[in-house]
């Protein structure tokens, strides 16, 4: 899935560890998500939604489904 | 009849200068935009008093409950061999067990700690353990039946744990 983690943060100038923080994660869980490694849970999707105060859909994109 | 002033010489004209303050090129005069979310989360000071414990907490207590479980394993097999044929040596050979299962217990604790990305690198692991482990000591029965000697069940947990530590590392490794 890809998302646009790095671009959101990056405008806010925080820190891997600084998101990770306010998460309540690790900082390498929000490195495998930024890189498309690991995809969030939805209870940790929505905190992401919450923390950048936008919605799921402006943060992830789905795959386009294979024919 | 209108005077007409010369051009003037252009060595003569003031040139502008390249920053509204000509003492410090550094100094912005233009506050930057207001951002609509607050700053870094606030850092709490660190406690080099404490920052150890906090930090390696898991580590120290893991370490710590090792510790117990090899000396009381120690202490067994001296008490066992100083009394092989006394009625209560299977109370003494058992006791190691209440330390390990504190390890046990300890590991349980840090595994519920985790985060969900790293809670499924060590399903991954136990996974890769699990199999192999299984592949292995299947694969060492036939031999044993083909006459390789026989070794002790005592080698199974140990190859599960040195397996598991693999298996983490080569997923977390993966999930960098």
């Amino acid at each position: 899935m890809k998302n646009r983690l790095r671009v959101l943060r990056a405008e806010l100038a925080w820190s891997q560890a600084d998101l990770a923080q306010r998460l309540g994660v690790s900082r390498q869980t929000v490195n495998a998500i930024e890189t498309g490694k690991y995809d969030p849970s939805l209870p940790l999707a929505f905190s992401l939604a919450r923390t950048f105060k936008r919605q799921i859909e402006e943060i992830f994109e789905a795959e386009a489904r294979r024919a | 009849m209108t005077e007409q002033t010369p051009n003037p010489n252009p060595a003569d004209v003031p040139v502008d200068p390249p920053f509204t303050h000509s003492a410090s090129p550094f100094i912005r005069t233009e506050a930057p935009a207001p951002v609509a979310f607050d700053s870094r989360p606030n850092q709490t000071p660190t406690a080099p008093i404490y920052s150890t414990w906090v930090t390696y907490r898991a580590q120290i207590e893991f370490g710590l409950t090792m510790l117990a479980y090899l000396m009381v394993l120690v202490g067994s097999v001296t008490v066992l061999q100083a009394n092989p044929e006394a009625s209560w040596r299977y109370y003494v050979a058992v006791l190691p067990l209440i330390p390990a299962g504190l390890v046990i217990w300890l590991f349980m604790r840090s595994l519920a700690r985790l985060d969900e990305s790293q809670k499924r690198i060590q399903v991954q692991a136990f996974g890769f353990a699990l199999g192999a482990t299984a592949l292995l000591t299947f694969g060492y029965g036939f031999l044993e039946g083909a006459g390789m000697p026989h070794l002790s069940w005592t080698y199974v947990l140990p190859l599960i744990a040195v397996l598991w530590a693999l298996g983490a590392a080569v997923f977390k490794w993966r999930h960098r």
